[in-house]
């Protein structure tokens, strides 16, 4: 399975409104509902939290992956998201463990084991963002193609 | 130099993978050969080979959860340090452990 196959723009939004950590979260969490990968918004979220517990997910470059397992999840994904605000995020690479956080991949992994086709993919697309220049590339992305182009290239 | 090494996140669906590049990106800049095999959730990737150990001038873990097979690496140097280590300096890792082993 190509890497592209696990991108999705409708669920990418270039205009995410929220202006907290929280209100950025159910947005993109929203979008995930309305597009059928989640069947419950709350308890999506609240997972999310369990793992945001267990450790920082900002990892730079006003970038942060939250990330968890969920039985609500119907569909195997990624949510993607700039911020029209600058939002406060636990880091995990800055001095004081706090960044400001723009763009955020937010993870859509059910509770279970299916999907390992989908998983790898994840993982895949995880490691593009441990390249700096997929990270440059991603900061100046002004379109939904241009970040799909920054993770594919 | 060589080095092989293997990471492992609590969730085992992001960071793994992420540090995992970050670790190679920094060593390969630095003008040295590494491969890593991750330890995720969907279990273990990019194996490594018993001739990569053999091969290795060190091994790097960055893991927060236990990780299978370090048996492999029984009398190779070790450097292990947490995933969150690796992903603050991955340059200033690969910098300590080329110091560590040019004093040895």
């Amino acid at each position: 399975m190509p890497l592209q196959d696990i991108l999705d723009r409708n669920v990418i939004n270039l205009h995410v409104k929220g202006q907290n950590k929280d209100e950025v979260l159910r947005d993109m969490s929203r979008m995930l509902f309305e597009q059928e990968y989640i069947e419950d918004i709350d308890l999506f979220v609240k997972d999310i939290y369990l793992r945001e517990a267990e450790g920082a997910t900002g990892i730079g470059n006003n970038v942060s992956i939250p990330h968890g397992k969920c039985k609500a999840v119907k569909k195997i994904g990624i949510a993607i998201g700039r911020c029209e605000h600058e939002i406060l995020w636990e880091s995990s690479v800055e001095d004081d463990g706090w960044q400001q956080t723009r763009i955020i991949f937010l993870f859509c992994v059910s509770a279970d084991d299916y999907g390992k086709e989908h998983l790898k993919l994840l993982a895949e697309l995880a490691g593009k963002l441990g390249s700096s220049q997929v990270m440059a590339k991603l900061q100046k992305a002004e379109s939904k193609d241009e970040i799909i182009q920054a993770l594919l290239n | 130099m060589k080095f092989v090494g293997v990471t492992a996140c609590t969730a085992g669906i992001a960071h793994t993978y992420i540090v995992a590049e970050k670790i190679r990106e920094a060593a390969v800049a630095a003008g040295h050969e590494c491969r890593i095999e991750t330890q995720g959730t969907i279990g273990v990737q990019d194996k490594l080979t018993e001739e990569e150990i053999k091969a290795a001038d060190c091994v790097i873990i960055a893991h927060d959860i236990a990780v299978g097979g370090m048996e492999r690496f029984a009398g190779k140097r070790i450097v292990d340090v947490p995933v969150q280590t690796a992903m603050k300096n991955p340059k200033s890792l690969i910098a300590t452990i080329e110091k560590k082993l040019s004093q040895e």
